[in-house]
């Protein structure tokens, strides 16, 4: 009887049906496609500020005090200390390995191009984007192509593996008659004695670029180039590297000594900067890890405002969404004052009344918010789409909470007018009062 | 008589009309608030991108040193004519610069590099840098690599040697910037100049110019124009990025108002729906009296109207204390209200409580006769 009475609500009145169907569809929609793009928000924006470059710096431990003015290293050169190029490869296995989007290995000799007009310079060795290899077996491709995704290139850079070269902006441009792309200088080792070779090498320039840095003096070449020139084969002196982290929060903030054994493992599982550092610092023994402020402090902070910003908005979007839902539930209801004074007056009690109605709006909101659920997934591809640039995936673990907000949604806003239905005298409503 | 009858139907239906109005109210407030932030948000953002630090170097043309370690003959600037055609061309676009001047000095037998600035607009200009101890005192700030190095701590004294000039200072503070100041002492310009024997010379300045890509490059040129002696030259790191987020995040919250004003048209919808039904009676009176269809409809409609507008103003003016909680929340400041949004948001509602007027359409069915029979 009560089955039948539900069908038959259905099947006799679709038209009273589809205001609420589609109110529960756009609402659902609308809440689908934000929750899924806020989820994948953060993500995407992390993933923007990674063209900002390097955010982290590594150093040898007992390294000397750089002494560099004018993009020339007055440092004695067989002082401070090195690193080995063959342990990068040991960054692409920590726990956090794939939020390693990149690395560049810096090594700066003092030069002299050679030639009719002798000037002094720093040759920084380099990769522009070398393979390098991973101890499981694999290659990871990087270099200053993902460290230093904003310095500006005229030509083009340089192959890692030929002696080709890129002059820094200033350099060439000051240089007597100027250094074109496509020229060859000659560059000798500053500081040469018995362990490296006075001679000097030529090296074919592709390009000039510009970073507003010490480079702008300088010419970058690759760096085993570098590494021959000045005798430390296999080593360089500062690695750049550009992590995807997480905003710090209270927890970051902390000392890892102080942290109880469950916090530090929390800490080490989550991808912010200090964790991200101290896993470095594992991996590559004798060095030290430090975060370059001016980027992390920017992109932590922007991100968490941004975060935070579309939060809000989606909480926004969510509530309007409910509130339609509830507003045409009501409606609906109100609607048929009649067929409930009808059913009152042959003997229906409140409750039953109440059940009929309930358990249809629940079937309207199961399919209203499985409707809604597939377009909210359509609009969220629209919408990563015009936004990233990409869609945002589906993520099947918002069905069940869309399902439930619609459910839950739909009998509060049917609950509020069943109620005064319940004290409504049925005998005015027949008359038609 | 058009007046009378809208007055007495607004007052007459006081239950219903509120449910529309604090929807139409709430999603005013929602939009209101959400564009004011969609015009702030730029310049909000581009505050937080002042932590990237300096975005354009003027450097002396032909910056290169000839000779080894801080030499008198390394090219340098003139500092009175820099900050001069600084202070000329940049009153406006200009959001801070700091000069510097570097020297590799002792301090005891440890070479040490010595960057000579103005330590308070250098520490403005780098809002990132982690200072320690007491930053406003008088003195010099020592990088942390270099206050491990010689055991520095806020408030030692250090004698640094230059040649066969010394100076004595306190160290003020120990700064962590992870960035090459880590290796360096800052000092006060003055004291470094006279250090050095180049009174009124610096190597290099920097400074953070306003707004985006195209901004930076075109205060540049203007620069360069005032100082054709000297090279400026942007630091590109930022912009890119910086125009990105702001271009993604107002998307987003432009696609949000969008949705929003969607759903509260929908509400709205509902709620007229609901309206018109119980309006069926009012209806057959007025078409049995002799109205005619579409002044029925006017009437309900200019109802409609008035709700809308009434509801877009309240909402309006809770919309801008709204988006005040929201940029002292998210942003830490303020975000200031702007008027062009009232009527905006005021005919946006308007729109929407007109199309939610749409079942209203319906009334146009309603038979006089049968209604007035109670059916």
């Amino acid at each position: 009887m009560f089955l039948r009475l539900v069908k038959e609500s259905f099947v006799r009145n679709p038209r009273r049906k589809a205001l609420t169907a589609a109110a529960l569809v756009v609402g659902m929609a609308v809440a689908t496609a934000t929750l899924s793009v806020a989820l994948e928000v953060g993500d995407r924006m992390a993933r923007e500020f990674r063209s900002l470059g390097a955010n982290l710096l590594v150093t040898p431990k007992a390294d000397t005090l750089p002494l560099q003015i004018g993009g020339v290293d007055y440092r004695p050169v067989n002082e401070g200390a090195y690193l080995n190029v063959s342990d990068l490869g040991k960054l692409k296995m920590i726990f956090w390995r794939h939020n390693i989007l990149g690395f560049a290995p810096f090594l700066d000799v003092p030069a002299t191009i050679t030639g009719k007009n002798e000037i002094h310079t720093t040759l920084i060795g380099t990769w522009y984007e070398h393979e390098v290899p991973v101890p499981d077996g694999t290659t990871f491709k990087t270099g200053v192509r993902s460290t230093h995704p904003w310095w500006k290139i005229q030509g083009r850079w340089f192959d890692d593996n030929a002696k080709e070269c890129v002059v820094g902006a200033t350099l060439a441009a000051n240089y007597p008659g100027g250094i074109a792309p496509g020229q060859t200088i000659e560059i000798a080792n500053r500081a040469a004695d018995s362990t490296v070779a006075a001679q000097p090498i030529s090296l074919t320039v592709t390009g000039i670029v510009s970073t507003g840095g010490a480079e702008d003096n300088a010419v970058l070449a690759p760096l085993s180039i570098a590494q021959n020139f000045s005798g430390h084969s296999g080593q360089f002196r500062e690695l750049f590297v550009s992590a995807l982290t997480k905003p710090a929060d209270a927890l970051a903030e902390r000392d890892p000594k102080t942290l109880t054994p469950t916090e530090y493992d929390r800490w080490f599982c989550s991808p912010y900067i200090s964790s991200i550092s101290f896993q470095m610092e594992q991996a590559l023994p004798g060095t030290e890890v430090r975060t370059i402020r001016r980027v992390a402090d920017t992109e932590g902070r922007v991100l968490s405002r941004i975060s935070t910003l579309l939060w809000l908005v989606t909480i926004a979007a969510l509530i309007a969404a409910a509130l339609a839902v509830a507003a045409t539930s009501a409606a609906t209801v109100l609607e048929r004052r009649v067929e409930i004074g009808i059913m009152k007056a042959i003997g229906a009690s409140n409750s039953l009344v109440s059940g009929i109605f309930l358990t249809e709006q629940l079937m309207l909101a199961i399919v209203g918010g499985l409707i809604g659920f597939v377009c909210g997934a359509a609009l969220a591809r629209v919408l990563g789409e015009s936004v990233f640039g990409s869609p945002a995936p589906l993520k099947l673990v918002l069905l069940p909470i869309v399902l439930g907000i619609a459910a839950g949604v739909a009998i509060i806003g049917s609950l509020i007018p069943l109620r005064r239905a319940a004290r409504l005298d049925p005998a005015p409503i027949l008359k038609g009062e | 008589m058009f007046g009378r009858l809208l007055y007495k139907l607004l007052r007459g239906n006081r239950g219903r009309l509120t449910v529309a109005l604090i929807a139409v109210i709430s999603g005013a407030a929602v939009i209101s608030a959400l564009l004011n932030i969609e015009f702030d948000i730029g310049r909000k953002l581009s505050q937080e991108f002042r932590t990237l630090g300096p975005n354009l170097v003027i450097a002396p043309r032909g910056g290169i040193q000839t000779e080894d370690a801080g030499s008198a003959s390394a090219v340098l600037m003139d500092q009175a004519s820099v900050s001069a055609a600084v202070a000329q061309t940049g009153s406006s676009d200009v959001l801070g610069a700091a000069p510097y001047l570097y020297i590799v000095a002792r301090v005891g037998d440890t070479p040490v590099m010595i960057a000579g600035t103005q330590l308070d607009e250098a520490r403005a200009l780098n809002p990132s840098w982690k200072l320690q101890g007491n930053a406003t005192a008088s003195g010099c700030i020592v990088g942390r690599n270099v206050a491990q190095r010689l055991n520095l701590t806020p408030g030692a004294q250090i004698e640094i040697q230059y040649v066969d000039r010394q100076a004595k200072m306190t160290v003020a503070a120990v700064l962590d910037s992870g960035a090459a100041e880590d290796g360096q002492i800052l000092a006060p310009l003055s004291a470094v100049q006279q250090l050095a024997g180049l009174p009124g010379r610096i190597e290099i300045e920097q400074l953070r110019a306003k707004g985006d890509d195209a901004a930076i490059a075109a205060y540049a040129k203007k620069l360069s124009a005032a100082l054709p002696s000297y090279d400026v030259r942007p630091i590109a790191q930022a912009t890119e990025v910086e125009g990105n987020l702001l271009r993604r995040t107002r998307l987003l919250v432009g696609s949000m108002v969008v949705l929003i004003l969607a759903l509260t048209a929908l509400c709205v919808l509902a709620t007229m729906a609901a309206l018109a039904m119980e309006r069926r009676e009012d209806v057959g009176l007025m078409k049995a009296l002799g109205g005619s269809i579409g002044r029925i409809v006017a009437i309900f409609v200019a109802e409609v109207g008035v709700l809308g507008a009434a509801g877009g103003l309240i909402g309006c003016v809770i919309g801008v204390g709204l988006a005040q909680w929201i940029g002292e929340s998210v942003f830490g400041a303020s975000i200031t209200p702007r008027w062009e949004i009232f009527p905006i948001t005021v005919a946006l509602m308007t729109l929407v409580a007109m199309t939610g007027a749409l079942p209203l359409r319906l009334l146009g069915r309603v038979k006089p006769a049968l209604i007035l029979r109670g059916e």
